[in-house]
């Protein structure tokens, strides 16, 4: 029996998919249909329901992330989000862990440079311990000295193991550090090990209170539920929890970037020289972020894409080329790079890689190129439906990034109608040597171990 | 030659969480001891009693007359399918003794140009549609891959090309010699990387030279591979007769028989047997690998021992173990080395149960100056399911956390598909997943804790550590003599 999940409506962009070339989409995708209701106290509420599965999903994404961390503690709103799980006034200190396991269900927090975000996926009959959990935990915090010391422990191994036992690790650190001069940006999601050390109980207090609040965040729930039901239920767990003052704004200036800017460090745990590239770009979902995105594709998206063919495959000086446009709510950055290959010269792969971004700007872009970004947005699309935590995520953060959840829906077909002239106009606009900053990592025989401490994070 | 079978879907209605829950036992403190002391339960959540019936879907299934087994859930909820062709015998478990490597080389190499296709052809042809096929075979897996995904308006041109690459490779010279760079570069690069490294010396430990060790490939296998020995496994390997084809998505099983049998009608049986896999050799007494990776600012602790094979009476109960030490943010390895002591971003545990037999073990990555101490807690958990009995409230949770969790899966199919390819290759029998609820919650303590004693000996316990030697070799030597290697593998003079 062919059901559909939700309702088809007709696609505005797709006779331009069509139009492109010989690949056909039977019809076009559905959507999602889902309900934007704003509590009395400022939280938003977007419920999309979907019966296929007996299971649903809850996201609450908060608007804090990195970018709102201040001078010396780099790192505080992940640590934070780590704090969210070691207690609130009716659940205990790793009682979250037990109770949505324990009922089947899977969950995590995360915390990026724009946001963090928490999720459930449970099992359709636990909708009110769900609610329970996020709604206690957004109340209040229960919080003391020996459960921060704690975390403060987990998050510098989680840096270590991400970060500083890695290959490469720090490049990133680094590259932010030189290419931003704006403070909310230029440091890492992770943070240093110092700054973590450095925080307090107060600080935890005192970040809850601001930016904790239900008008600063969204929660989205998709799945088997009823929507006036699970309405009902989310006023009843978390309307009386109260109103904050709005949380100051990110600074999100950038001054234009005059010359190049390059840096080389050395790595004891690298094997290979590798470069880092990055331009500076405008924040995403904007006509030049859409038209970047396509650039990305373009350059480096499969083993179709012209970094891969002509650096990696004819030219051999790399393994892999990458190059993305990540989303961001403040300045942006176009990431370009790649490790060089053994015996290979790193100043021979960045030439490389400058010949293809000037092929870029001058050189044709054929039809299948356009038509692969347009194809591959939709099927971006196409595979987020059918995970109720998918959704759930991007309903939440399109609320709070862009104030527009509808987003989910129309999204692609932004990218979709990218042209070539489109792509050439932003590479000629940003892809300037005086718009770069590099960085080049080169291994470093090992040598004695750094006196203790010296393993940093974050420029400043 | 059988005559083609089509099952009809069926479905079987399953109970979950039909036992008491942890409100009900939240009424009496003493019952409540958590599972570890970083955990602090309240017991005031509100959660539901309510016995959730799920209907579990099964595949549909049919034979091709060449010997492919299709098993499908079809899902219409968007516009897009995905397939998996399994090839028994085609992977890297069967690489020659003295070629690792070539079963992956010839999976990788089937994307780089066929009969009528160049390398370049068959990326930009996918790549335009944004679908996917390629092929792969991990380092010690028993079979081959052939993953193919597309926007279902795309799945006829995607076949086509899966078709072409799975039945017409060419194996160009000039794309081979290119791959052995890229191969070549990422294999020093790999390692460069402790979680590998680590893989690798446990890989070593606990299986010897049998084929289950390998993790990677050697310079001198990429070296001397040839087009031809890649065209031979291609040739001897890649037939139908024990390849099973599972497929997800918006598309019935009439369609998906007839788009396959168009394309893969002229695949020719090989009509030998699927090959046979031996046990690895028995091992001895625990001993400890030291990988010495000079500037590691933490150590990648692996601690195992050999273990079961899929078909094992055992093999529920040991999963229970397992998921009591190690499984998720639950076990007790996380609870205790992360939420207690903040040592590590995270602690687990896993059972490995092939066709032969395979291995447990648990595995983090932890701060480097307690590495000593971290290898005392692992061991004492894996005392502790021996000598303690487990609390019945810990114990009832993590059975009623594996059945219940079945229910997030009915979101999933390809979850729920990638059961039922697990009970054909094993040849579980026709209600093995719809009994897997209640067998588990059968389960007794006693067994568990039978299960410890029988497979988890701490005087057997292989211990691998990779780290700076410097600071962390002499804390080892309290659990035996310690083997030291380098970053390339070899053995260092003591």
């Amino acid at each position: 029996m062919r059901r559909r999940l939700i309702r088809v409506l007709p696609l505005a962009g797709a006779g331009l998919l069509v139009a492109a070339g010989a690949s056909l989409l039977a019809a076009p995708p559905p959507k999602v249909q889902f309900s934007d209701t704003r509590l009395k106290n400022g939280l938003r509420v977007i419920i999309a329901e979907d019966h296929a599965a007996p299971v649903f999903s809850i996201a609450v994404t908060y608007n804090v992330g990195s970018r709102n961390e201040r001078e010396g503690r780099t790192g505080f709103a992940h640590l934070f989000e780590h704090m969210m799980f070691k207690g609130s006034p009716n659940v205990g200190s790793g009682e979250h862990f037990l109770l949505v396991f324990n009922n089947g269900g899977d969950m995590n927090g995360s915390t990026n440079k724009e946001r963090t975000n928490y999720y459930e996926r449970m099992p359709g009959n636990q909708l009110d311990l769900a609610l329970f959990l996020e709604s206690d935990r957004m109340r209040a915090l229960d919080i003391n000295k020996e459960n921060l010391d704690n975390q403060i422990g987990t998050v510098s191994e989680e840096r270590r193991q991400g970060v500083d036992n890695q290959p490469y690790g720090k490049t990133s650190e680094v590259l932010e550090g030189l290419a931003y001069k704006n403070a909310a940006y230029r440091h890492s999601v992770i943070g240093s090990i110092d700054d973590l050390r450095a925080a307090t109980v107060d600080d935890v207090a005192g970040f809850f209170k601001m930016y904790y609040a239900p008008n600063n965040a969204v929660l989205a729930i998709v799945g088997d539920v009823k929507t006036a039901e699970c309405l009902a239920k989310v006023r009843q767990y978390f309307e009386a929890i109260p109103r904050q003052p709005a949380p100051p704004a990110v600074d999100i200036a950038e001054p234009p970037q005059a010359a190049e800017q390059r840096q080389t460090i050395d790595d004891p745990l690298a094997k290979l020289s590798r470069i880092d590239i990055v331009y500076h770009i405008p924040p995403s979902m904007t006509p030049d972020a859409d038209a970047l995105s396509v650039a990305a594709t373009i350059l480096s998206g499969g083993r179709s894409a012209r970094f891969y063919d002509a650096i990696v495959r004819q030219k051999q000086l790399s393994s892999n080329v990458f190059a993305s446009a990540g989303e961001s709510r403040g300045p942006g950055l176009f990431r370009v790079g790649g490790m060089a290959n053994p015996g290979k010269a790193v100043a021979d792969l960045e030439q490389a890689i400058y010949d293809e971004v000037e092929r870029l700007k001058s050189g044709p872009i054929e039809a299948w190129e356009i038509e692969k970004a347009r194809n591959s947005a939709m099927r971006g699309f196409v595979s987020g439906l059918t995970s109720s935590l998918s959704r759930a995520v991007m309903l939440s953060q399109l609320a709070v990034y862009y104030d527009d959840p509808g987003l989910i829906n129309t999204r692609y077909e932004r990218l979709s109608a990218i042209t070539a002239a489109d792509v050439q106009r932003v590479a000629t606009q940003y892809f300037t040597p005086q718009n770069r900053t590099v960085v080049i990592t080169n291994p470093k025989p090992a040598g004695p171990l750094p006196a203790p401490g010296a393993a940093k994070g974050g420029l400043r | 030659m059988n005559a083609p079978r089509t099952l009809t879907a069926a479905a079987a209605m399953i109970a979950l969480c039909a036992v008491p829950t942890a409100r009900g036992a939240a009424q009496s403190p003493a019952a409540q001891a958590p599972p570890g002391k970083g955990v602090v339960v309240k017991g005031r959540a509100p959660v539901s009693n309510q016995i959730l019936k799920v209907t579990l879907p099964r595949p549909q299934e049919a034979d091709l007359p060449n010997g492919i087994h299709l098993m499908i859930i079809e899902d219409h909820r968007a516009p897009q399918v995905s397939m998996q062709l399994i090839v028994q015998g085609a992977g890297g478990f069967f690489d020659p003794a003295d070629a690792p490597g070539l079963a992956a080389f010839t999976a990788a190499m089937m994307s780089e140009g066929t009969a009528t296709r160049s390398s370049q052809q068959i990326a930009q042809e996918l790549e335009t549609m944004a679908s996917n096929v390629s092929v792969g075979s991990s380092g010690s897996s028993e079979f081959a891959v052939v993953s193919v995904s597309s926007l279902a308006g795309n799945l006829d041109r995607t076949l086509d090309l899966a078709a072409d690459i799975l039945l017409n490779p060419s194996f160009p010279d000039a794309e081979l010699a290119r791959y052995k760079v890229r191969q070549k570069a990422t294999l020093v690069q790999m390692r460069s990387m402790p979680q590998i490294l680590a893989a690798e010396r446990y890989g070593r430990a606990i299986y010897g030279d049998h084929p289950n060790s390998r993790v990677m490939p050697t310079v001198e296998s990429i070296d001397k591979a040839t087009r031809d020995a890649l065209a031979a496994f291609h040739k001897a390997r890649y037939v139908p007769d024990n390849a099973i084809v599972a497929i997800v998505g918006d598309i019935t099983l009439a369609e998906a028989r007839a788009k396959l049998e168009a394309r893969l009608g002229s695949w020719k049986r090989g009509g030998a047997a699927l090959p046979a896999v031996t046990d690895p050799a028995p091992i001895g007494p625990g001993k400890v690998y030291l990988v010495d990776r000079a500037n590691s600012v933490q150590t990648s602790l692996v601690v195992g021992i050999p273990a079961i094979n899929r078909t094992s009476p055992d093999y529920d109960v040991f999963s229970l173990l397992n998921a009591i030490i190690g499984g998720g943010p639950t076990g007790r390895l996380f609870l205790n080395l992360r939420e207690e002591k903040g040592w590590t971003y995270g602690a687990y545990s896993g059972l490995t149960a092939p066709r032969f037999r395979g291995d447990w073990s648990a595995q983090t990555e932890i701060k480097g100056d307690v590495t000593d101490k971290a290898v005392g807690e692992i061991l004492n958990e894996v005392k502790r399911t021996r000598t303690e009995p487990i609390p019945d409230k810990e114990f009832l949770d993590k059975k009623r956390s594996l059945v219940a969790s079945f229910a997030l899966s009915l979101e999933t199919p390809a979850a729920i598909l990638n059961n039922y390819v697990t009970s054909r290759r094993y040849k579980l029998p026709a209600d093995y997943w719809d009994k897997y609820p209640e067998r588990l919650m059968a389960i007794t303590k006693e067994q568990v804790q039978a299960a410890a004693v029988k497979y988890l000996d701490p005087a057997r316990l292989q211990i691998v550590a990779v780290g700076d030697g410097k600071r962390i070799g002499e804390g080892l030597r309290q659990f035996g003599a310690v083997e030291v290697y380098d970053l390339d593998g070899r053995i260092k003079t003591p």
